[in-house]
């Protein structure tokens, strides 16, 4: 565990890492869904929708100015900034993406336990200017569609304009999702994300799935992590 | 079993499919291709319904939404009963079950006939109005048999089997109309590359070209409308749906579409062996641009008896007869003002059945379909009109008679022919219904003879909507509307498709004939029908106009014009033009009825689509639900939240009760150690070198100098001075703090500090960020929660290292925690933040080392009781929005000498705001200490004072506390603070009267020791 003041930039912000310094058992927003039998293993099933959770990622949250971040997210993550609202920028791997999601505001993701370090490098780059980063990594998950039907299944459930005239590769957006609101981004050509509140995931997975009953569809979960 | 009126050729059929149906009990067959009402047509069928008001036999008039008369009660079982579907619209599967909505007992003997038929002209407009008027409290026992004498359908009793959902569709140009309009103009746009929705009501796209004598390019016109439908279904930049109705069109080009998936099929999804599909879905289309090519209907004429089953619409002749291969009758009569409807004379004649006459209001029809009718030698009348039908249960024949449209009078003496059907035309109405979904006007046009749709930004039209009807113009006003949306879209090189080649006809102009006139007097003549479904007359509508009603929007409403589920699709025009005779005006000058979402009935199930049952709403749960779930959590709703209420032991098959639950909970936490899941507290986390200045101007109290490991509470009020939030906010560092919120107020508060920090103060540095799901939070309090807190974390826990109101960070069961010694229930607490994620891990950690103190989990239930009797306020229970933190007595927390002003400080500084009679919250203690006095209920302070009394307050918050071993309550008092001591008195509903002493808010432990140990 680190200092719980982290002297930065002659400010004085706490910084946290959440992480357990030994193995300890953690639970996914998709946990109490996976007690209910509504959540599978993940068992490289393909059918013709198929939603995979990615659990225990990093999420980050940047607050600040465009050409201030841009800078130290380069020279920290190798990922520049989205130059357009809406952008998403994935690296080479798709391990790693930075997102707008509004004017002064991105969403970064990182595989799980980088993101206390990250953050530390970013605050040391970033000096004495003015931003913030938070830490939302136990209340978020992201979780995958692909198969023939996402986009059918997408349909069903938010309004966004999902087809790739609305949504190409490299966009993402805040949109409404049933009764709730999810990011829904298109990292690539073969499927699509979603990120989900916390307390929210387990409806999002009940309405996938009933939404999904016509083509089958799964939702599987890595057992543990 | 045979059927009668069935042709030997023709029609759009697989006649080796035989599906076999039943109609009111009785067994029918048809063929694959029917529909409900061709079926019943082709079995010779004449009465399918009773009407509404008179119980008059009435049989099926039309071939498309606007029947007014075949409107059944379908489903083989009673959870799949559907009422109202238009035997016309339903396609015929095997087994389909049909019953009429109207006729009891049967259609054929109809009791409320006699009073129909004997009471009819006592029946005038308004007549329920007029004779069920008093005493007013027998209005629901008349209604309960009226409605069983007349109405429509009815509801299914059992719960629907069935799915529904939403689609939610976005497009370039959506095309509402697969007739011949429709597809040139969805062929036209979707070659341009647009994205195309072409939507069509009917089981087969074509329209009007799958019943039409015309050729295209040499072939049938159906043959072009296949092959062109074929090359639509080709391309992948074009959906297609059939049975699909546009049925609202609402503001920004949202269109809404009502598809049935499986109701062609058979009476629920599953009995079509498609379990788990959806049964009809809502489209909700995001259209740039929509091609409205509804095309028109025919309006019949409105004349005696005009309703005795055998009076159809013109057109839905020539449908039955080239689409379903059904000749409705054997003997024919046409009445006409126009040439188009003189196609129902040939179509009749090629049947093979007698056409008596054709006869024609116009002087000198020459058109080249009159000219084909002559040549074929049929007979035609001109300058007349079918005047009146004989017959009851079918026409026996037309009385015809030369008239005087312009004078409105007869002028000849009345021939009768003999003939078992009539054939109306009165002209078209365009379709206008969606253009004025969204309040535009339909603007009349003399040379049309009907509405046209008022110009709808984003919306083009194309075709009979906007009154081009003969093939070739329609064809060539649709290639040119697809072009103008696809290019209005964005797609510039969009052109209008090269046409196929329709040979031109000439047509003669019609007359404006709407109305036949009697021999006798509108009043005096047989019921002359406009509105068929809800039994309006021609003299209803005279009368409404001698009583006082000049407008068209209130005529419809005085005589049901229009209303029920055909929305004066067939008499809504013929309605206006009678108006604006009797009141000598012209028809746009009697107003024109403007038409509301939805076109055609739509179903609950697709409205409502997946948001029913468990879906209804979302449920929210903390990392924890799991473990509540395990253990037997009574669950309570605080916004979408589902959180634990209480946890009821169950010993000995008995389940605790609520009171003895929260009774053992709350002795708990006060004598030993309990555990809460606070998670769902919102939480807020801030950053910026401005976060503290920030925190000054929206708190009424100070943060200037709260350190970093330091908590403090804060109270948040509106511009008014009213409370509107409360909840404790930690110095993390001198930039970075953390607010909590009350569950409810989370996502509005996080929207009161953006809108504060983006609309006023926008040069503060400073940012707000939503942690609340990404940290765990669990309170655990009691005099024995430092022991069990010692065993689990490597925080020093002494009293004077870590004091209430301080925070520290450390281990707890080895997750990295924030620990923070803040207190709802006045015991020693500690509310313990983990990263969401391994909260499960600690709470059972705590678990497995908290048997040895008695640790027990409590709900909301106990946290109330817990804090009520420390006199801790809940905003938005205790408080109103109309109570001021002076009010609640919080002084303390009030820093009017802050240097900046604070959102509210203005509105606490009027007078009225330092009134010293306002509603002050206190302590009330009944007398009777088994009494728990009901929240809400008023305070007064004469109990012996007449109704109505002087109300003074009300309780807030009311609970019975095990530790007092009495009923307390919280209340809002007027002047409560000078109060102490005095007796107040509490009426109930019952009767009786409870006394109560005013006392302090705070009941137990008033000098706060035990939160400091």
């Amino acid at each position: 565990m680190s200092e719980a003041h982290f002297e930065a930039n002659g400010g004085n912000v706490a910084v946290f890492d959440t992480h357990p310094s030994e193995v300890i058992a953690a639970e996914s927003p998709l946990h109490w869904s996976r007690e209910r039998g509504l959540v599978d293993d993940v068992a490289g099933h393909d059918g013709d929708v198929k939603v995979v959770e990615r659990p225990f990622l990093g999420h980050l949250i940047l607050r600040g100015g465009a050409i201030t971040l841009d800078e130290a997210v380069r020279a920290e993550l190798g990922i520049s900034l989205p130059g357009k609202p809406l952008g998403l920028n994935v690296d080479a791997d798709g391990s790693r993406s930075v997102q707008w999601l509004s004017p002064d505001e991105w969403l970064v993701i990182v595989p799980g336990g980088e993101e206390f370090e990250l953050e530390n490098r970013l605050r040391e780059h970033l000096g004495d200017a003015h931003f913030a980063i938070v830490n939302v990594s136990g209340g978020q998950t992201l979780v995958e569609l692909s198969g023939d039907k996402a986009r059918e299944l997408l349909m069903k459930s938010v309004t966004y304009d999902v087809h790739s005239h609305g949504l190409p590769v490299g966009k993402a957006v805040g949109t409404v999702f049933a009764k709730t609101s999810v990011v829904l981004r298109r990292p690539n050509e073969t499927g699509f994300e979603l990120v989900i509140r916390r307390s929210f995931a387990d409806y999002c997975v009940r309405w996938l799935l009933d939404a999904g009953r016509e083509y089958g569809l799964r939702v599987e979960s890595p057992s543990s992590r | 079993m045979t059927q009668p009126n069935r042709l030997n050729q023709g029609g759009r059929l697989d006649r080796s499919r035989r599906l076999s149906f039943t109609f009111n009990g009785q067994q029918y067959t048809g063929f694959a291709g029917d529909t409900l009402a061709s079926a019943l047509l082709a079995n010779g069928v004449d009465i399918v319904n009773r009407s509404f008001k008179y119980s008059r036999p009435r049989g099926i008039t039309a071939a498309g939404p606007e029947e007014p008369n075949a409107i059944m009660q379908l489903g083989a079982s009673e959870a799949a009963q559907v009422p109202n579907v238009r035997a016309t619209q339903q396609a015929l599967y095997d087994g389909l079950v049909a019953r009429s909505t109207n006729g009891w007992p049967s259609v054929q003997r109809d009791v409320m006939s006699w009073v129909g038929r004997l009471g009819g002209h006592l029946m005038p407009p308004g007549f329920y109005y007029k004779t069920f008027m008093a005493p007013a409290s027998m209005w629901m026992t008349y209604e309960k048999w009226i409605r069983k004498g007349a109405g429509l359908g009815r509801s299914p009793a059992e719960a629907d089997p069935d799915i529904y959902d939403h689609l939610n569709q976005h497009c370039d140009v959506l095309v509402i109309g697969a007739g011949p309009a429709g597809l040139t103009a969805a062929l036209s746009a979707a070659r341009a590359g647009a994205r195309v929705i072409l939507c069509d009501e009917q089981e087969e796209m074509g329209g009007s070209l799958l019943d039409s004598r015309e050729s295209i390019d040499d072939a049938p016109a159906a043959a072009w409308a296949e092959q062109t439908v074929a090359e639509l279904a080709g391309m992948d930049n074009v959906t297609l749906l059939p049975r699909t109705t546009a049925n609202g069109y609402h503001d920004h080009n949202f269109v809404t579409l009502h598809e049935r998936r499986t109701e062609h099929l058979a009476d629920t999804a599953a009995a079509a062996g498609r379990d788990g599909e959806v049964r009809s879905r809502l489209h909700r289309v995001r259209a740039e641009r929509v091609v409205l090519a509804s095309g028109s209907h025919e309006r019949p004429l409105v004349y005696a008896n005009n309703d005795v089953p055998g009076n159809m619409v013109a057109g839905a002749i020539s449908v039955y007869l080239r689409r379903y291969g059904v000749a409705p009758g054997q003997k024919l009569v046409l009445s006409t003002n126009n040439d188009h409807a003189y196609r129902a004379a040939l179509d009749w004649k090629e049947a093979g059945r007698e056409v008596v006459a054709v006869v024609d209001s116009r002087a000198n029809p020459d058109g080249d379909l009159v000219k084909q009718v002559r040549d074929s030698g049929i007979r035609v009348v001109t300058g007349s009109a079918v005047m009146e039908a004989s017959g009851s249960q079918r026409v026996t024949g037309a009385r015809v008679v030369a008239i005087d449209t312009e004078r409105f009078v007869v002028t000849g003496k009345v021939e009768t022919l003999a003939c078992d059907t009539i054939a109306s035309s009165g002209g078209y109405s365009p379709v206008v219904h969606l253009a004025s979904h969204t309040g535009k006007r339909p603007q009349w046009r003399d040379d049309l003879l009907g509405f046209v749709p008022g110009e709808v930004k984003s919306m083009h039209f194309a075709g009979g909507v906007q009154g081009v009807y003969a093939l070739g113009e329609t064809l060539a006003d649709g290639g040119r509307a697809g072009a103008e949306a696809a290019r209005a879209a964005g797609f510039a090189q969009a052109e209008a498709i090269t046409l196929p080649s329709v040979e031109a006809r000439h047509e003669s102009p019609a007359s404006a004939l709407y109305q036949v006139p009697h021999e006798k007097t509108t009043l005096r003549a047989p019921k002359q029908f406009v509105d068929l479904q809800n039994d309006v007359t021609a003299a209803a509508v005279e009368l409404a106009t001698r009583e006082g009603f000049e407008s068209i929007e209130h005529v419809k409403r005085y005589t049901a014009l229009g209303f029920g589920t055909d929305q004066g699709k067939l008499g809504n025009i013929n309605g206006m033009a009678i108006a604006a005779r009797c009141l000598h005006r012209a028809i746009p000058d009697v107003g024109t009825t403007v038409f509301r979402p939805n076109y055609t009935p739509v179903s609950f199930g697709a409205i409502v689509g997946r948001h029913c049952g468990e879906l209804f709403d979302p449920e929210r749960y903390t990392a924890l639900h799991q473990w509540h779930v395990e253990n037997g959590a009574e669950f309570e709703d605080v916004g979408q939240w589902k959180r634990p209420w209480y946890y009821p032991r169950k010993t000995g098959g008995k389940t605790e009760s609520l009171h003895d639950a929260v009774a053992r909970e709350c002795l708990a936490v006060r004598e030993k150690v309990g555990i809460l899941d606070a998670s769902t507290l919102g939480k807020i986390d801030i950053q910026g070198p401005d976060a503290r200045e920030f925190l000054g101007r929206v708190y009424t109290n100070k943060w200037a100098k709260l350190a970093p490991g330091r908590v403090r509470y804060g109270l948040m009020c509106k511009d008014d001075g009213m409370l509107m939030d409360d909840g404790t906010t930690s110095c993390l560092g001198d930039n970075h703090f953390l607010m909590t919120t009350t569950t409810g107020g989370a996502a509005t508060v996080l929207e009161w500090l953006e809108l504060w920090h983006q609309t006023e103060w926008p040069e503060l540095q400073v940012y707000f960020n939503s942690v609340t799901d990404h940290w765990a939070t669990m309170t655990v309090t009691g005099p024995e929660a430092r022991k069990l807190m010692s065993e689990v974390t490597d925080i020093d826990l002494d009293r004077e290292q870590f004091k209430f109101m301080d925070w520290k960070q450390g281990n707890v069961a080895g997750v990295p925690a924030r620990v923070f010694r803040i207190s709802f229930t006045g015991e020693l607490a500690f509310e313990i933040n983990v990263q969401a994620n391994y909260a499960l891990h600690v709470w059972k950690t705590l678990f497995a080392h908290g048997e040895k103190y008695e640790l027990t989990p409590y709900g909301t239930e106990t946290m109330h009781v817990l804090r009520a009797e420390k006199g801790l306020i809940i905003a938005g229970q205790d408080t109103d929005g109309s109570v001021t933190p002076e009010d609640l007595g919080m002084h303390w927390a009030v820093g009017y000498d802050k240097p900046f002003s604070w959102i509210g400080k203005r509105a606490l500084t009027r007078p009225d705001t330092a009134r010293t009679d306002r509603k002050q919250l206190v302590g009330l203690k009944p007398k009777d200490p088994k009494v728990v006095l009901e929240e809400g209920a008023q305070i007064v302070l004469d109990p012996a004072e007449a109704i109505p009394m002087t109300m003074m307050g009300h309780v807030t918050s009311s609970y019975y506390s095990p530790v007092l071993k009495s009923g307390f309550a919280l209340a809002v008092l007027k002047g409560g603070r000078d109060r102490m001591g005095e007796t107040v008195y509490l009426p109930m509903a019952d009767g009786t009267t409870h006394e109560a002493e005013v006392v302090s808010t705070v009941f137990v432990d008033p000098k706060g020791e035990r939160q400091n140990v």
